[in-house]
C-alpha cells in the first residue's frame, strides 16, 4: 500500500498553503502504514473547509451535516462494526454546533479516529470567531475582539472520556502520520487535535506563531496519568504536541453487542418470545 | 438620515436597529452572514448585544429567552440553519413570544448550495415545526423593503405576540441598492406578560405546555382567533397593471422584479399582462386572487422552487381559472428571456 492510492482524483479545493494539506498528507501515509483496504474505511465529516476531506480520499466518504459528524459516525459504527471510521472536521463543526455530540461520542468511547483541523476560525463561512479563537481575537463577527475565552479541545476530550488524545501540527506531516497511526490502532475514541492554520482568514494563528509555541511532550510523561495529561494539555504558554493521554476502556460497540443476548438465536424466535411474554 | 447604498442584508440590521432591536443571536452561514457581521459591528456601538451562538439551536433559544424578558430580539440564518431553528420557533409560537427571524434562503435540499432559491416557502409559510401554529411571513424584494419590512416585522411581532419571519432569497440579501431610512421607533408597547422584574409581574409564567386536552385545545383556539385577526388585517401585496390584464403573473422576492421587466416588454408589444406580488406570504392575498379569478384572468406563477406558492394560488382560485407555473431551481434565477417566453406561451393559450 502506498499513500497515493488513498488520494482521490479530486484536487483539494483548499486555498494554497492551507494547513489541511499537511493533514491530508499525514492521513494518506497513515492509511498506507495501517494497510487498511480502502473498501474497509469510511471517512465521515460535518461541514466546513476541513470537512471536505472525504472528497479527497478514495475511501467511502460521508460529507454529512454541520456539527453532526459524531452521531453520523456512531450510526455507521453500530451498523457496520467491521468498517473503520475516521471522522474529519473543524473546530467550529466539532466544538460549537457539534459540542454536545462530542461529549457523548467521547464518553461512550466509540471506536473512531477523530481528526480536528483546528484553525481557531470559521474558514468556509469566511472568517468568523470559533470556540477555539482566543479572547480579544478580532474577526468579522467579533469586530471589537472576542469576549469569550476559548475552549481547549484536548482538555475537553480527556475530561469527557476519550481514551486516546493527541495534539499535532499541520506543519509536521510526518509527526501527524505517527499520531494518526497510533490513533487508528487504538481501540476507542481517539481524538487528534491538529493545529492547522487558515492562511486566508486567520492572520494571527499562523504556521509561524503555532511553531513558536509548540513543545514536544517530555519523554517521561505517563500517558495513562490523567492529571499529568491535563497539566500538559492546559499549559498556558506552550502547545505540547504528541500523545497526551491513552488508556484502555471497553468500547461502545462491544457494550451494545453484549446486550444482544439472542445473538445465537434467530431474531424471529426472539420476537416470538417477546410477543408471547406480552400477551 | 441620509440615503445609503447598501446590501439588503445590511438593510435588515439597520431596520432592526431603528425598530429598537436590543439583541441579536446568530450563527454564521452563507448567504446570511453579513446580517450577523453587521449586527456584530453596530449593536455594541449602540449599547446593545450581539452574540455568535454555538449553533442555530443555541441562537433561537437565546432569542426565546430574551423575548420572554420582553425586549425586541432577532436572529437570522439561511435555509439549513432555519431547519435547525424550527423547534425553537414552534415553542415561541406556542408560548406567544414576540421575535423576528430572518431567512436569507439558499439552494437545497441538504447542504444544497449558497445560490438563491425560494424553496423555504413551505418550511416557513406552512410551518416547518410541530404543532398548530402559523407564522407571519414577509417577503421583501429590494434593499429598501429589507429595512422597512424588518421594522414592520418587529411591530407585528409585538402586536400579535408571535414570531414573525422576513424571508428573502439570497439575491435580495446580496443586492446593493439605495436605502432611505424611516424614523426610529421610540415608543415601544408595554409587555405586561414578560419577566419584567416588577412586583406586579413576578408570577408571570412563560410556557408552551398544556397537559389537559381541553386546556390545550382552548389555547390553540385562542392562537387561531389571533391568526384570523391577522388574516383580516395584515395582508399586503403590490400590483402592477392588473386591471385590464388577460394574464396576471404572480411572484415574490427577486422573481417579482424580473417579472415586472418582462411585463414591461410585452406591454410594449401591446399584450395585456399584469403582476401581483404577495408581500405577506402568510397571510396570503387569497381574497384578491379569488377576485382575479372572478374576472376570468389567467394566472402564471413563477418561483425559484419546484412549485410551492402555486399551491396556495390554486387553493385561492379553486381551479376556476388556469394557473400556469414556471420554476427554476438549484440557484438559477430566471432570465428576462425566459420570463418573456413564458408569458408569451401562457398568453397564447388564452
Ligand atoms: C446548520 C448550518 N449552519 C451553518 C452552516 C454554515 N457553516 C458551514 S461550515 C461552518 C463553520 C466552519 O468552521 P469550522 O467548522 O471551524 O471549519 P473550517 O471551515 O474552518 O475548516 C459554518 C458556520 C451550515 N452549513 N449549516
Ligand atoms: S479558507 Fe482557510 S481553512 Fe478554508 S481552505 Fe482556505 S485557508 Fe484553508
Amino acid at each position: 500500500m502506498n499513500a497515493s492510492m488513498y488520494k482521490s482524483a479530486v484536487k483539494p479545493t483548499w486555498c494554497p498553503g492551507c494547513g489541511d494539506f499537511g493533514v491530508l498528507a499525514g492521513i494518506t501515509q497513515a492509511l498506507a502504514e495501517m494497510g487498511w483496504e480502502p473498501e474497509n474505511v469510511v471517512a465521515v465529516s460535518g461541514i466546513g473547509c476541513s470537512s471536505r476531506f472525504p472528497f479527497f480520499l478514495s475511501t467511502y466518504g460521508f460529507h454529512s451535516i454541520h456539527g453532526r459528524a459524531v452521531p453520523v459516525a456512531i450510526g455507521m459504527r453500530i451498523a457496520r462494526p467491521d468498517l473503520k471510521v475516521v471522522v474529519f472536521g473543524g473546530d467550529g463543526d466539532g466544538f460549537a454546533i457539534g459540542g454536545g455530540h462530542f461529549l457523548h461520542g467521547a464518553r461512550r468511547n466509540v471506536d473512531v479516529t477523530y481528526v480536528i483541523m483546528d484553525n481557531h476560525i470559521y474558514g468556509l463561512t469566511k472568517g468568523q470567531t470559533s470556540p477555539t479563537s482566543d479572547l480579544k481575537f478580532k474577526t468579522k463577527s467579533t469586530p471589537y475582539g472576542s469576549v469569550e475565552p476559548p475552549i481547549n479541545p484536548v482538555q475537553i476530550a480527556i475530561c469527557s472520556g476519550a481514551t486516546y488524545v493527541a495534539r499535532g501540527f499541520a506543519g509536521d506531516p510526518k509527526g501527524l502520520k505517527d499520531l494518526f497511526v497510533r490513533g487508528m490502532r487504538h481501540k476507542g475514541f481517539a481524538l487528534i487535535d491538529v493545529l492547522s492554520p487558515c492562511v486566508t482568514y486567520n492572520r494571527v494563528d499562523t504556521f509561524k506563531s503555532f511553531k513558536e509555541r509548540i513543545a514536544a511532550i517530555p519523554a517521561d510523561h505517563d500517558r495513562a496519568d490523567l492529571s499529568a495529561a491535563l497539566t500538559l494539555a492546559t499549559d498556558p504558554e506552550r502547545f505540547f504536541t504528541g500523545v497526551l493521554f491513552e488508556i484502555q476502556r471497553p468500547v461502545f460497540e462491544d457494550r451494545v453487542e453484549a446486550l444482544k443476548g439472542y445473538s445465537d438465536r434467530s431474531w424471529i424466535e426472539v420476537v416470538e418470545d417477546v410477543f408471547d411474554s406480552m400477551s | 438620515m441620509a440615503k445609503q447604498f447598501i446590501k439588503g442584508n445590511e438593510a435588515v440590521v439597520k431596520g432592526a436597529i431603528l425598530a429598537g432591536c436590543q439583541a441579536y443571536y446568530g450563527y454564521p452561514i452563507t448567504p446570511a452572514s453579513e446580517i450577523a457581521e453587521a449586527a456584530a459591528y453596530y449593536l455594541p456601538l449602540l449599547g446593545r448585544t450581539f452574540l455568535q451562538a454555538e449553533s442555530e439551536i443555541g441562537a433561537i433559544n437565546m432569542v426565546y429567552g430574551a423575548a420572554s424578558a420582553g425586549i425586541r430580539v432577532m436572529t437570522a440564518s439561511s435555509s439549513p440553519g432555519i431547519s435547525l431553528k424550527q423547534e425553537g420557533i414552534s415553542y415561541a409560537a406556542g408560548a406567544e413570544l414576540s421575535c423576528v427571524v430572518v431567512d436569507i434562503t439558499r439552494g437545497g435540499p441538504g447542504l444544497g448550495n449558497i445560490a438563491p432559491e425560494q424553496s423555504d416557502y413551505n418550511q416557513m409559510v406552512k410551518g416547518g415545526g410541530h404543532g398548530n401554529y402559523k407564522l407571519i411571513v414577509l417577503a421583501p424584494n429590494c434593499a429598501q423593503e429589507m429595512c422597512d419590512l424588518t421594522m414592520h416585522a418587529f411591530d407585528l411581532a409585538d402586536r400579535y405576540r408571535t414570531p414573525v419571519v422576513v424571508m428573502a432569497d439570497g439575491f435580495v440579501g446580496q443586492m446593493m441598492e439605495p436605502v432611505e431610512f424611516p424614523a426610529p421607533v421610540v415608543d415601544l408597547p408595554p409587555k405586561p406578560w414578560a419577566t419584567a422584574g416588577t412586583p406586579e409581574t413576578y408570577k408571570n409564567l412563560i410556557t408552551s405546555i398544556d397537559l389537559e386536552p381541553d386546556d390545550l385545545e382552548r389555547h390553540i383556539n385562542h392562537l387561531y382567533a389571533k391568526y384570523a385577526e391577522i388574516e383580516a388585517n395584515e395582508v399586503r401585496y403590490e400590483e402592477y397593471m392588473v386591471d385590464d390584464a388577460d394574464l396576471v403573473c404572480i411572484g415574490f422576492g427577486v422573481v417579482s422584479r424580473i417579472l415586472q421587466s418582462g411585463i414591461e416588454r410585452v406591454r410594449a408589444e401591446g399584450k395585456k399582462v399584469g403582476l401581483l406580488r404577495p408581500i405577506t406570504l402568510w397571510p396570503f392575498p387569497e381574497k384578491r386572487l379569488a377576485r382575479l379569478a372572478d374576472e376570468g384572468k389567467k394566472l402564471l406563477v413563477m418561483e425559484m422552487n419546484k412549485g410551492m406558492m402555486v399551491d396556495d394560488v390554486r387553493l385561492a382560485v379553486q381551479h376556476r381559472v388556469p394557473v400556469g407555473f414556471y420554476g427554476r431551481v438549484g440557484g438559477n434565477v430566471p432570465s428576462g428571456r425566459e420570463v418573456y417566453d413564458q408569458i408569451m406561451l401562457h398568453l397564447e393559450a388564452v
